[in-house]
């Protein structure tokens, strides 16, 4: 099967292999590197022909990657890997590869799940540095240039003076390798609901590096929750304590902070994680962004770090029913609250007697998929009207946090607060693409690029184990593969099952290509 | 699939295989899912096979690298890197690094690329633990410690009172620094006696008044240092309320220590009309609270003459909590007097009324925290800030106000 596209007419540039990195080899094997060291021919074809085999493995339909075709002949579809060769454009599966080799002598394949490069004379998987960084930017972005603006492109604007080796070595001081940031935080005293949103915030790639490469400086404020945080990163990732930490300038700056609007929380009593979630993102944002306060529901929008990693924009769209006119509101959020419990109402009448349990995507599809009905006052009619509402996602932020309402106000129940202990289930990966303005559009299933534009790795869990008005909050939270949980002073390591099977109050899902 | 489903039973891993006798549907979905189980064991497979053969390609490179720098050290000092040195597993020539044969095969151990020490391989305890060879220096980052009652440094703490995180009355008992059980109190002595992995909890100043509180009680401690609302507004009006009527004739000196207002016996008048006095002292302290913001001055006064204090008498904030809770104490019996319906307060009182039994106790442990503060170097810098710009004032405030 050559269902491959044809590579581009030889373009004039040249391709260059990675160059020579200290305590890095320069080639993956011996092998690979008589192939890159023969003629620059050879070189730029054979790099060419991998950039058009990552191009049919992860843009195209993967039946395309995953059909071969045997010795004889035969055209299988398999849905285990096939091995599409480097040097031709002929795909066979793990069986024929040897003999496809023996016969004509190219012993390079790339793997049809993974991408990864397979020797045929090592008999074994290569991970050549030059031919890794195509790859990686390849699942990473989708395109090998990074010359599509994405927002969090401009946080990592290189600069030539301070990227350089020297100036870094003159400026920084090496991190022990003991400090990983896998720290706990003390409990203050019913202070767990701070903890669980600080370690996720700390365990956040992109507010790690803001913090880290000084994104926060030149600041005379007193009793700054962003100096504070400053500190806290510093002391995470660059010392060798692996005692708790002590969050008292966390603290005392929210003691101090004036919010009126979340005077409510400042007490010594147990209180509401996403509360205190919110207040951080908006106290941090004043202390970093342009000054303006965030409204929640205005389409204001801000460079800011806490903006670039949490907020993104909802658009709702309210068709009249008497007249058709459709109008437009954009409003940008920080987190996507979704309710349980009408779910929960209809799933356990569906199922009878069962204790419902739902996924992400259930919510998900209810608040951002469906439609519901309102009564709006039409412009066009002149007169209050039912219309139809939906809403969606405009722009999806680099950090999707969702906070399942757990708590919920019952009217029937002496009106009092309960809490809805409905399982939830949720994935590891999440796609956000059916949410979206983009994902309604026509032919958006078939774009393999923008769906994975728009998935989303879970990043941290935090769960609340406990009553309404009492309880403890614990949180997940994932570095690198390892998940860990956070229980205040202690970490220790979790298994996925761990994660996944928390009831959990709020998820923090990071854009694919940033994790 | 690979093959025709009628005729095999099973995918690619061959894990999960049907009857031969079963239909071919029946085949088909065993061998499906088969090859999805075949696809995740490759995925994981991929990528662990990834990071351990980077890491020993890595590692090769280190080696021959350190190699080349030690033989143009001990030849010519000054001579170019044009040395061709070799390991079984690499090749270093004109500054490149070249492998030689596998690194899965030629490499055995994994070398930290950024300190160049072993990473040592197994965890020292716990899940999966093997004795570390003593004759090498590993790498500072450890494989992490899976061992339940431990963290993942192998670290535990000593037992923090009853009931952590799960009752609130509990958490109240914990917190209540009159409770025997209470971390101040079990900290006493033993640190000692610990082996180095079992950790006790903390103490950190309190960035308003630098007193060094115990963690768990900071957030307690702020409440009433810092905050102003809530349920500890009342508090705090309340103890307003009752040194400020103690003081009722003198109405010029808001500067009193705390200290010596305890000397002060509480006017008996006062019972006489508790609620309209406490109404009137009430909006009297909100408005002063309110004006002090503006006055910055008058709002260190206060925090700085409790340090100093702390400085001087160790036994000063036990005693200012006493006098409180017998002043309060006294109103409240009062109150109780009064009104007999009202169970709730008469309950408070015999509360309030424990600190006398444990407080030596108290004691120890204050004087033990207040012993601390040179350790307290390891305090964030930030801290240290607050501490060079407020000197100057506390300077000058501590010397005698009168």
């Amino acid at each position: 099967m050559s269902a491959r596209p044809e590579t581009p007419a030889s373009p004039a540039k040249n391709f260059k292999i990675k160059p020579p990195q200290p305590g890095q080899p320069v080639y993956g094997c011996e092998h690979l590197q008589r192939l890159f060291n023969q003629d620059q021919m050879t070189t730029n074809t054979s790099i060419q022909h991998y950039k058009a085999i990552l191009r049919a493995i992860f843009d195209q339909s993967p039946l395309i990657s995953q059909t071969s075709k045997t010795i004889d002949g035969q055209i299988v579809t398999s849905l285990t890997p096939t091995y599409l060769c480097l040097q031709c454009p002929s795909i066979s599966s793990e069986e024929d590869r040897t003999k496809h080799g023996n016969k004509k002598s190219h012993r390079f394949y790339v793997d049809s799940r993974s991408g990864a490069l397979y020797c045929q004379m090592c008999d074994d998987m290569v991970w050549d540095p030059t031919i890794e960084d195509l790859r990686i930017k390849k699942m990473g972005n989708g395109t090998f240039t990074s010359t599509r603006k994405r927002k969090h492109d401009e946080l990592f604007s290189p600069d030539p003076v301070k990227d350089s080796p020297q100036y870094i070595s003159l400026n920084t001081t090496v991190a022990s390798c003991k400090a990983s940031g896998l720290r706990g935080i003390y409990n203050a005293g019913a202070t767990c609901y701070q903890n669980v949103v600080l370690q996720s915030f700390l365990h956040n790639p992109i507010l790690r590096n803001f913090y880290l490469s000084d994104g926060h400086s030149t600041c005379d404020t007193q009793h700054c929750l962003s100096c504070a945080m400053e500190d806290m990163f510093q002391d995470f990732y660059g010392t060798e304590n692996s005692n708790g930490y002590t969050a008292a300038n966390i603290l005392s700056g929210f003691w101090i902070s004036e919010k009126k609007a979340f005077e409510n929380l400042v007490t010594t009593k147990e209180q509401d994680a996403h509360e205190f979630f919110q207040f951080l993102a908006e106290e941090l944002h004043e202390r970093n962004g342009d000054g303006k306060r965030p409204e929640i529901g205005s389409e204001h929008s801000c460079n800011c770090i806490i903006h670039q990693t949490f907020y993104g924009k909802l658009q709702s769209t309210t068709t009249c029913q008497n007249c058709n006119a459709v109008t437009n509101q954009v409003q940008s959020f920080l987190d996507l609250s979704l309710p349980l419990e009408n779910l929960t109402q209809k799933k356990g009448k569906k199922s009878g007697q069962k204790p419902p349990s739902m996924t992400l995507q259930e919510c998900l599809d209810e608040e951002y998929i469906k439609s519901d009905k309102c009564e709006y006052r039409c412009n066009n009619c002149n007169s209050m009207q039912q219309a139809r509402r939906q809403t969606a996602i405009k722009r999806l932020p680099n950090v999707v946090s969702i906070q399942l309402k757990r708590f919920e106000f019952k009217q029937g129940r002496n009106e009092r607060a309960a809490k809805i202990d409905t399982p939830v289930h949720f994935p590891l990966q999440l796609n956000m693409l059916p949410y979206t303005n983009r994902g309604r559009e026509a032919g958006a299933k078939d774009n393999f690029e923008l769906a994975r534009s728009c998935t989303f790795d879970l990043m941290s869990v935090v769960e609340h184990v406990g009553e309404i008005d009492t309880g403890h909050y614990v949180s997940y939270c994932r570095v690198g593969d390892q998940w860990f949980t956070f229980n205040d002073h202690k970490v220790e390591l979790a298994q996925k099952s761990d994660v996944l099977g928390a009831r959990a109050y709020l998820l923090f899902y990071i854009v694919r290509s940033l994790s | 699939m690979s093959s025709d489903p009628n005729t095999t039973t099973t995918g690619k891993a061959g894990v999960i295989v049907a009857s031969p006798d079963a239909d071919s549907m029946d085949k088909l979905a065993h061998s499906v899912l088969d090859d999805l189980l075949y696809n995740i064991v490759h995925d994981l497979l991929i990528k662990v096979h990834r990071d351990e053969k980077m890491a020993r390609a890595t590692t090769a490179a280190i080696k021959v690298e350190k190699l080349a720098a030690d033989t143009l050290e001990s030849s010519t000092p000054d001579g170019k890197p044009d040395v061709r040195v070799e390991t079984d597993a690499a090749i270093y020539e004109d500054g490149k690094v070249l492998l030689r044969g596998n690194p899965l095969k030629t490499t055995k151990e994994i070398l930290c690329p950024k300190c160049h020490l072993p990473r040592l391989l197994y965890p020292t305890d716990g899940k999966g633990a093997r004795k570390p060879d003593p004759g090498v220096i590993y790498c500072k980052k450890h494989p992490f410690i899976d061992k339940p009652g431990y963290d993942i440094y192998g670290q535990t703490w000593v037992a923090p009172g009853p009931g952590r995180g799960k009752k609130k009355k509990d958490m109240e008992k914990k917190l209540d620094p009159n409770d025997p059980s209470s971390p101040a109190a079990v900290d006493g002595g033993s640190a000692k006696d610990r082996p180095p992995n079992v950790l006790s909890f903390p103490s950190a100043t309190c960035s308003k008044c630098k007193r060094c509180i115990l963690v768990t009680r900071l957030n307690n401690h702020m409440g009433s240092c810092i905050g102003n609302s809530g349920r500890n507004a009342s508090r705090a009006a309340a103890q307003k309320i009752s040194n400020g009527g103690s003081n009722g004739g003198s109405q010029n000196n808001d500067n009193t220590p705390p200290g010596s207002q305890k000397g002060t016996p509480l006017p008996g008048s006062r019972a006489a009309s508790p609620r309209k006095r406490d109404a009137e002292e009430l909006f009297d302290e909100d408005a002063a609270e309110e004006s002090d913001p503006s006055n910055p001055k008058k709002k260190k006064v206060k925090p700085n003459a409790l340090t100093k204090k702390v400085i001087l008498k160790t036994k000063a904030p036990v005693k200012k909590e006493k006098v409180r809770a017998s002043s309060l104490l006294n109103v409240e019996q009062k109150v109780g007097d009064d009104e007999p319906g009202k169970s709730s307060t008469v309950q408070v009182a015999p509360k309030k009324s424990t600190p006398k039994g444990p407080s030596p106790a108290k004691k120890v442990s204050k004087v033990n925290l207040n012993a601390k503060p040179p350790l307290q170097a390891a305090a964030p810098k930030k801290i240290k800030r607050d501490r060079d710009m407020e000197s100057e004032s506390s300077g000058t405030l501590s010397s005698p106000p009168q």
